[in-house]
């Protein structure tokens, strides 16, 4: 009788202190690493360099090249508040040949406080604010941009994404395909924003280092908002004020918060 | 025990001198932009990139160093001459790495700073980011960023001058771009004779000549040519045929946009006496050829700027001989002989 009801007294304890501990877990000053997972797909299919895919009208590509820039990513936690990852370092090309095996391209962002995440915004390329410092702040990010081929070279400022390769149609076969998409200073601002709420919680903790997978679905770029032809001037985007806003709306469209683990 | 006090006294010493071998210290001294109170606003942003004496040494000592190109041999001032305010002298279309042809005629380096956006066609929207331009172009300098940071890495100048310029002192593609930009930012031509009539300077008076080309101009040519700066940076077709070798659309080039065929930034005409040879593609060796061209030799290529058209229907300025040779003479009032010959900017 005694011991059981030391027993319970103890197991009401823990409860307690097991509970508390979860309420009032002390994270101030606490750091962690978040992974962004991108994988690139067509469909259900996995994307493969050089591989023939088909289009709604009758058109198919394949490519060579398979690169876009990520920036500002910023989450937010349980609590609504936001972190916004250092500016100078928030910009990323996630390029498909960097890829494992899998295919699978990694953004780690570091230095991120701990905290229960509930939502993630990232822009795609490179906006009006971040433009206009000029080259201040820029870091080595000009020389990797230039290195991976998403400056222009014969204009001032990024390509936003890097789609190479041919297409082929009833008519044409093996047709070079470039579809470059980026902003003309400030005349023409295709920087785009998409935010996802994450589809459980996302936990960064010092010794957890959890992961967030996005797919992206590629074929959206070209069937997405809008369908195009490669044969009506969608064959060499770049920095056209009527071709390439319809790219950069397709190309916000094509990714999804997949999963998240937490480990 | 009086050597070990020497040596814990110098210690300190021995080990701070070591550190400061590497990386110079930054103490910035400011240097002072000085906006002609007869311009236009200033575009740049200088608080994204203050300017320093040492920021401008550095900026100048790039702009004339040859490593930036791939021959080790073609730097900016190859094609940008301080004597023809920084143009390249005697070439229609501009040469670089390799002997290639480049496609235009050069611009001045002048007066940047007020400036939106840059080239003949407005390519390059921000001044920071234009030197990537020449500098990647296979017909220019033929170069890599991350290729020329390498170089300058190795350059026991520039080791030690990233670290007197920038707080963080990185010799990266940032930092070298800043200071190009802080050099060409200096280069303001504002002490022409015009500009100091207008300022009423030194009791500086136009001759009757110089001030009937002056009335002349104002009314013909000062809608697009407007402002102290003698542009309003827009994109117009001035109504010059086209050359079907190049066939350059101008400002069609970036939007890809059919208002825009044929365009292409209205340039300032400071300094303009020796900036020939004249328009985008260099084609007129003389200012009377271009005013002979205003006056009687525009093509209707589709597009020309509406306010060239004539009542008749035809496309030009009308101009008489003496309102042509007035106008020029007015324009050599432009020229800017304190500018031309600013040793701050020079090589040497
Ligand atoms: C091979 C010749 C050549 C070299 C070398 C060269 N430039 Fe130029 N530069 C040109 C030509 C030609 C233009 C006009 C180009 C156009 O409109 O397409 C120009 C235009 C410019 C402009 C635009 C000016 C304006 O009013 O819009 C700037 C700024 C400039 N150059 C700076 C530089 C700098 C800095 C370098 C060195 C990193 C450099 N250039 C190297 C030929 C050259
Ligand atoms: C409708 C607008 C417009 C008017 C009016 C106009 N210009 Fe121009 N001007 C331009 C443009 C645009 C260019 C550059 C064209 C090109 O290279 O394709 C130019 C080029 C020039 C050049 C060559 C500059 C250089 O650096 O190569 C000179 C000189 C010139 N104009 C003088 C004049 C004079 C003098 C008048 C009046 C008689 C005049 N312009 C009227 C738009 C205009």
């Amino acid at each position: 009788m005694k011991i059981t009801k030391l027993a319970w007294a103890l197991l009401l304890c823990l409860c307690i202190i097991s509970c508390s501990s979860d309420n009032e877990e002390d994270l101030t000053g606490q750091i962690g690493t978040l992974d962004l997972k991108f994988d690139n797909g067509v469909g259900d299919q996995d994307f493969i360099f050089g591989t023939t895919y088909n289009k709604s009208n009758g058109e198919s590509y394949k490519l060579t090249t398979l690169k876009y820039i990520i920036s500002n990513v910023r989450i937010k936690d349980s609590k609504g508040n936001i972190f916004n990852y250092p500016t100078a370092d928030n910009v990323f090309i996630v390029d498909e040949a960097n890829g494992n095996n899998a295919g699978e391209i990694f953004i780690t962002l570091n230095n991120v406080p701990a905290a229960d995440y509930t939502e993630i915004t990232f822009g795609i390329g490179i906006d009006q604010t971040r433009f206009l410092l000029g080259a201040d702040g820029q870091g080595d990010f000009l020389a990797e941009a230039q290195s991976a081929g998403m400056l222009w070279s014969w204009a001032t400022g990024y390509r936003f994404m890097r789609f190479d390769g041919t297409y082929s149609n009833g008519t044409v076969t093996d047709e070079a395909l470039a579809i470059h998409m980026g902003s003309v200073g400030t005349s023409l601002d295709n920087y785009r924003e998409v935010t996802f709420t994450l589809p459980n919680t996302v936990r960064v903790r010092e010794v957890a280092h959890p992961e967030i997978h996005i797919e992206a679905d590629i074929s959206k770029v070209f069937d997405g908002q809008t369908s195009v032809n490669f044969a009506d001037g969608y064959s060499q985007v770049h920095t056209s004020s009527e071709t390439t806003p319809v790219i950069a709306d397709n190309l916000k469209s094509i990714f999804e918060v997949h999963h998240v683990h937490n480990n | 025990m009086k050597k070990i006090l020497t040596i814990v006294i110098f210690s300190p010493f021995i080990f701070s001198s070591c550190s400061k071998d590497d990386s110079a210290v930054y103490v910035p001294k400011p240097l002072h932009f000085e906006a002609p109170s007869n311009f236009p606003d200033i575009a740049y942003n200088l608080d994204n990139n203050p300017l320093t004496e040492a920021g401008f040494e550095l900026g100048k000592k790039l702009f004339y160093d040859g490593k930036l190109s791939a021959n080790n041999a073609i730097p900016c001032a190859f094609c940008h001459e301080q004597a023809f305010a920084f143009t390249h002298h005697g070439h229609t279309l501009s040469h670089g790495v390799n002997g290639g042809i480049g496609l235009r005629n050069a611009q001045p380096i002048q007066n940047l700073a007020f400036q939106k956006d840059f080239m003949w066609d407005g390519a390059a929207s921000h001044l920071d980011l234009q030197p990537i331009i020449p500098l990647t172009s296979e017909l220019e300098m033929g170069e890599t960023l991350s290729n020329v940071i390498e170089k300058l890495k190795a350059d026991s100048y520039y080791q030690k001058q990233f670290g007197l310029a920038f707080e963080d002192g990185d010799i990266n593609a940032s930092n070298m771009l800043k200071a190009l930009s802080q050099f060409m930012v200096m280069m303001v031509s504002s002490n022409s004779k015009y500009d100091k009539y207008v300022r009423q300077e030194e009791n500086v008076s136009l001759s009757q000549i110089e001030w009937d080309g002056l009335n002349t101009f104002q009314n013909k040519c000062a809608t697009c040519h407007a402002t102290d700066l003698f542009s309003d940076q827009s994109y117009r077709n001035n109504g010059l045929s086209i050359n079907p070798r190049l066939n350059d659309t101008g400002r069609f080039k970036i939007l890809e946009n059919s208002e825009d065929l044929y365009k292409f930034k209205v340039p300032s005409l400071r300094n303009i006496e020796f900036t020939f040879p004249y328009m985008h593609d260099g084609r007129f060796e003389t200012l009377e050829a271009v005013l002979d061209f205003y006056d009687a030799g525009m093509t209707d290529n589709g597009n020309v700027d509406i306010s060239l058209k004539r009542d008749d229907g035809s496309f030009g300025i009308s101009l008489s001989t003496y309102e042509k040779e007035s106008v020029i003479a007015f324009l050599k009032t432009l020229t800017d002989n304190e500018f031309l010959n600013d040793k701050r900017f020079s090589e040497f």
